[in-house]
């Protein structure tokens, strides 16, 4: 190079080898300014397709969802069961109230107290009946004698028929005695067994006493009685006085109506959105259409390196699951699919890594607030594929879940070739119904629409950068061309011709160009990949390092810009330099 | 070989004009040492301007080895500059990124081995052998026209144009500068042109011109 260098010392390596200074500064300038341009144009195109990548799974579904927002849609019925409530409220006030369930019982229990007043004279009646069956108990032990005295006297009743039968006898026949003598027999003994003996007679007599003294008491007894009946009977009269009070049932009716009415109010609030089971049923009649599954849907809050977004989780049944991984070629790799009943969940592993979580991490609203998926779920499976999917199961959701039971959704997924037919054919079922379909064409417009916010701010930024640096190198380009005017004024003298000399400046500004490019976007490369290692995989993030489109059409412009203007200002000032005006100045 | 015929240039400025080259004539033979002399604004560096073809003139015609400039086109007034010509200026002009060698490539139409080898010989003749990889910077205001000399002798010129090449010198300078452009003379490399405000330093020339006030004559 150093013979061919001295051949031709105007060739362009000997131009940049000698003139390091000044060329590695603008090319440093440039190569950071490009490096600039790429590794934000990546990061953005980074941000598009990991958002294209995570909502990928609309590329070969459709999503039929409430159409309403929660707010929108909870606004009424929330707004009648707050008036149901309210109503409710008055009613157990009324409750509480005159007529109601409080005075009732207040009410009834006052009925012993009243009741108790009148026990005295219960109690009363009860000593007296006491003092009557104690008199006439003993009466009737005095009794026991008199029985006997009276056994004894219808024992001589009956002697008088037998002596009366006697003397019919006798009369009948005086003559013979012997009617006569067998009665006196018989009565001589017949007396001996009736006829009491002094102390029989001094029992009786004793008896006859304490029988009357027995008879005196139980005539008071029963007398005390009389008045405590009288009593009695005074005091039934007030307990039939207590007044009763009013049945409350009048109001425990309308409470138990309005309680209805607030429980109906409710329902309708955690029922399904109406004529789902109805466009369920409707969309697998649809032609073209692989299969339709009730979707629970939720989601996770996930970085998208742009923002924040949330993950749309699939709330399917447990064929639905596996055919959703089939649809989209994907596969389990650690774990297993959650099961029907539990709060399980299975997630790409993409997703897994953008949450910090593997299979046993917890995910959901009361780990990470953002999500909208409840409480906390278990992963209990990660996938694997060219899709990125989260599964949760649908019974669990529908059954724990008020909102994810309210706000249930289907997929229906087309077959190939038939997205649009299919497409068509579900927005005519869902008409003017509160359903609205999310696909694909949708999705990507909202991510395009996010996106291209972004977009026009880089593209500001690009312009700005572009100018700002044509103007910057520009002038240094042309505070450097001053500075070689003597040089291009003795060429241009000795014969170089002005075409020749401008190609002579183009080729060194087009080198310097090229090589601040070429090291710009090499190291946005070098930069790139050591940002994509240790930091986008590990989130999640999706990278594409060797995108043609940033590191070429994008990162062209500034060189470009800056080659086209700096060139253009000094081929200018070169195409009417006046050698004989640089040979006579005397500086 | 180089000749002029009733030249003349003027400067328009406004209404005035101004004849810095008015009617002259002259032939400059192969092999001839032309010396011009006269005071500053004679018009003499105009005069070597338009024999050079640095510029073209108002009136009149060059020509060199009969070919009117007036039938050559830009390019190839250009060309003829770039390979039949050689130039020394008052100033150097040498690139200073360069090295003393390089800077006498600079002035070279083909560029090969052989090339090289002359341009070192040309360096040794003017006595820089030994400052062959300095760069300007380095060298004296002399040496620096030295190295102008060689550059523009390093394609083997018909005509050597040299304009006030002693102007910033001192005399002994001067005269060993004037000393190598009459020994190219003498060796047979081509014709020798000097223009110069300073009459001392012609006393080599085969003839002397006085330019005063655009018009030619003989001194």
């Amino acid at each position: 190079m150093g013979k061919a260098c001295m051949e031709n010392p105007l060739s362009l390596w000997h131009f940049y080898l000698r003139n390091k200074r000044k060329v590695l500064p603008v090319v440093g300038i440039l190569a950071l300014a490009i490096l600039g341009v790429v590794v934000t144009d990546s990061l953005l195109a980074s941000a598009r397709e990991t958002a294209y990548a995570t909502f990928g799974s609309y590329q070969k579904l459709i999503l039929v969802a409430p159409r309403a927002t929660r707010d929108q849609d909870l606004a009424n019925p929330l707004q009648d069961s707050l008036t149901r409530l309210h109503e409710v409220q008055l009613q157990v006030d009324a409750l509480d109230g005159p007529g109601g369930i409080s005075s009732y019982y207040n009410a009834v229990i006052a009925l012993p107290a009243q009741v108790r007043a009148q026990l005295p004279a219960v109690q009363q009646l009860q000593v007296d009946a006491a003092n009557a069956r104690y008199y006439a108990a003993r009466l009737r032990g005095d009794l026991v004698p008199l029985a006997d005295l009276i056994v004894r006297v219808q024992r001589l009743q009956s002697e008088q028929k037998a002596f009366d039968e006697l003397v019919r006898t006798l009369t009948q026949n005086p003559n013979d005695p012997r009617p006569l003598i067998s009665y006196l027999q018989q009565h001589q003994t017949w007396l001996h067994s009736i006829l009491p003996d002094a102390a029989q007679l001094g029992r009786l007599q004793a008896a006859v006493t304490n029988a009357s003294s027995d008879a005196a008491g139980l005539q008071q007894s029963l007398q005390a009685m009389n008045r405590d009946t009288a009593n009695l009977n005074a005091a039934g009269r007030s307990v039939a006085d207590i007044p009763i009070p009013p049945s409350p049932s009048a109001t425990i009716d309308q409470f138990k109506a309005t309680l209805d009415r607030l429980t109906s109010s409710l329902g309708a609030i955690q029922a399904p959105q109406p004529g789902l089971d109805k466009l369920v049923a409707d969309s697998e009649r649809i032609p073209g259409t692989t299969f339709v599954k009730r979707d629970a849907y939720s989601n996770l809050d996930i970085n998208l390196l742009a923002g924040n977004a949330q993950f749309d989780l699939y709330g399917l049944d447990q064929p639905g699951m596996t055919q959703l991984l089939s649809l989209y070629n994907d596969r389990v790799i650690t774990g297993r699919l959650p099961r029907a009943d539990a709060n399980e969940i299975a997630i790409s592993e993409e997703i897994a890594r953008s949450r910090n979580v593997w299979v046993g991490g917890k995910v959901g609203n009361a780990i990470d607030e953002l999500d909208r998926l409840p409480d906390t779920f278990t992963v209990v499976g990660i996938i694997r594929g060219p899709t990125r999917l989260g599964l949760i199961p649908l019974d669990y959701m529908t059954q724990h879940y008020l909102f994810e039971r309210r706000y249930q959704g289907l997929v229906v997924v087309p077959q190939a070739g038939q997205e649009q037919a299919v497409h068509d054919q579900v927005q005519r079922l869902i008409g003017d119904s509160a359903f609205r379909m999310f696909d694909w064409p949708y999705i990507k417009g909202k991510i395009d629409s996010l996106i291209a916010n972004l977009d026009t701010i880089n593209h500001f930024l690009i312009l700005l950068v572009t100018i700002v640096l044509a103007l910057v190198v520009g002038l240094l380009n042309n505070l450097f061309f001053r500075q070689r005017m003597n040089e291009f004024g003795l060429l241009a003298a000795v014969g170089y011709s002005r075409w020749g000399l401008v190609l002579r400046v183009a080729w060194e500004s087009l080198g310097v160009t090229v090589a601040a490019w070429l090291l710009g976007v090499g190291l946005g490369v070098a930069v790139l990949s050591w940002f994509n290692v240790s930091f986008m995989l590990p989130h999640g993030l999706l990278m594409n390092i060797f995108d043609w489109n940033v590191l070429a059409l994008h990162t062209l412009p500034i060189p470009l810009m800056v080659f086209l203007f700096g060139m253009g200002t000094v081929a200018w000032q070169l195409l009417r330099l006046d050698p004989i005006s640089i040979i006579e100045r005397r500086d | 070989m180089l000749s002029a015929t009733d030249l003349a240039l003027d400067y328009r400025s406004g209404q005035s004009i101004a004849h810095a080259v008015d009617t002259v004539s002259l032939s400059v033979d192969h092999g001839s040492f032309v010396g011009l002399i006269g005071p500053s604004g004679s018009g003499k560096s105009s005069l070597m301007y338009l024999l050079s073809g640095l510029k073209r003139p108002t009136r009149g015609a060059v020509a060199f080895d009969g070919q009117n400039y007036r039938d050559i086109s830009t390019a190839g007034l250009i060309r003829l500059r770039r390979q039949r010509f050689g130039f020394v200026f008052q100033q150097h002009f040498l690139i200073n990124y360069l090295s003393t060698l390089e800077n006498v490539m600079v002035g070279a139409v083909k560029r090969n081995h052989d090339v090289v080898a002359f341009a070192q010989e040309l360096l040794r003749r003017v006595g820089l052998g030994d400052k062959m990889r300095e760069r300007p910077y380095q060298l004296s205001i002399g040496e620096r026209q030295r190295v102008a000399v060689a550059r523009a002798l390093i394609h083997r010129p018909a005509v050597v144009f040299a304009d006030e090449p002693t102007a910033s010198l001192d005399q002994g300078t001067g005269r060993d500068v004037i000393n190598l452009l009459a020994d190219y003379r003498k060796d047979g490399g081509g014709s020798v042109v000097v223009v110069t405000h300073d009459p001392a330093m012609l006393t080599g020339a085969d003839r002397v011109l006085q330019m005063r006030d655009g018009r030619l004559g003989l001194v």
